[in-house]
């Protein structure tokens, strides 16, 4: 077991243990690899391609951490364990982190405030992290 | 001039920072620690851990800024508990001195270093700023530049983020999305503008102006 994930596992914790399961995975790097595709069409609305990039991000970060065993208690933990689970850096898991700050003002407080430039690094992160998920 | 080849000849540091030329440096190191984050206080092996210097000198530090007052000591069980002193008469200019130098500013210009050529403008805006911030606050940087992307400025930020044991939460906006946006008089921008900020890379004026 990571160590860095075992500290984070626990009841009131970020991440519970839960045994993989080979159709799930298949399912989320499935919804993640097309998502991020459609993300990249620029006849869609930026709002629409920032929601199918940051819901691609999602999913095939949860991929990454159900293969090993976990299970995430809320979203913006699977985006930051990255390093953990697949070895990103800053220059992926924050720009994902912010992207998700950003997915919530917009979601909650009506403010979606995102330009060319957040999306096509978003798109950019997505891109790495299905690029190390893949088995 | 004639120069006596005699004593020991000191090379001239590369360049001397506002800081190096007002306080030595385990000084600076100690001040940075106790005034960056003044709502909490720090035992002795915490400041020297964080300050990165020798436990005499600090020592001698908390004791001499002990003594005039600029830092209060409390005792838990054995420990001495060191915090800025709130009350101090030259507290807040103490602060933003230590903000606008090693406690902040330094560690963000540092990082962004190697990006500056990049960069138009770059300074930190929000509750730091303005002096409201506390321990847990993230430090809100505001970065205009053409060319860098996110991944790019998130890697470079990240050892500002090691040395400040804080979040560097950036905005980046390229020169036509900023100028856009204050045009448009967009809420955050405005907000944004009004509010106190210490400059990193460019200064006040070139926020009026159009960019180049």
């Amino acid at each position: 077991m990571h160590p860095a994930l075992k500290n984070l596992c626990g009841p009131g914790k970020s991440l519970k243990l839960e045994a993989p399961d080979a159709n799930e995975l298949a399912g989320l790097l499935r919804t993640g690899t097309a998502r991020l595709h459609d993300a990249r069409n620029t006849t869609l609305a930026l709002e629409s391609r920032f929601d199918l990039a940051y819901n691609a991000a999602h999913a095939l970060c949860l991929a990454a951490l159900r293969r090993m065993g976990y299970r995430a208690a809320n979203r913006y933990i699977v985006f930051q364990v990255l390093p953990h689970t697949l070895g990103l850096g800053p220059e992926v898991w924050r720009v994902l982190d912010k992207c998700h700050n950003t997915r919530n003002l917009g979601e909650y407080e009506g403010l979606l405030d995102v330009d060319e430039r957040l999306v096509n690094d978003l798109i950019e992160a997505t891109a790495a992290v299905a690029k190390a998920v893949q088995p | 001039m004639i120069k006596p080849n005699m004593g020991i000849s000191i090379a001239p540091p590369a360049s001397t920072s506002l800081a190096d030329a007002l306080f030595p440096k385990v000084r600076q190191r100690v001040l940075a620690v106790l005034f960056g984050a003044p709502d909490r206080s720090f035992y002795a092996n915490e400041v020297i851990a964080l300050a990165q210097s020798g436990s005499g000198a600090v020592q001698r530090e908390l004791a001499s800024l002990s003594e005039a007052g600029l830092l209060t000591v409390t005792r838990q069980g054995n420990q001495k508990h060191y915090q800025a002193n709130a009350s101090a008469p030259v507290f807040a200019e103490l602060r933003g001195l230590m903000l606008k130098t090693v406690g902040l500013a330094d560690p963000l210009r540092s990082s962004l270093a190697p990006l500056a050529g990049q960069i138009d403008l770059a300074f930190v805006y929000g509750s730091v700023a303005r002096q409201q911030d506390t321990a847990q606050s993230d430090v809100d940087l505001m970065v205009v530049s053409a060319s860098l992307g996110y991944g790019e400025l998130f890697g470079a930020l990240e050892s500002a983020t090691v040395a400040l044991g804080r979040k560097v939460n950036p905005t980046l906006y390229a020169p036509a999305e900023w100028d856009k946006r204050i045009a448009q008089d967009s809420a955050f921008i405005t907000r944004v503008l009004q509010q106190p900020k210490i400059w990193l890379i460019g200064h006040e004026e070139q926020l009026h102006a159009p960019s180049a």
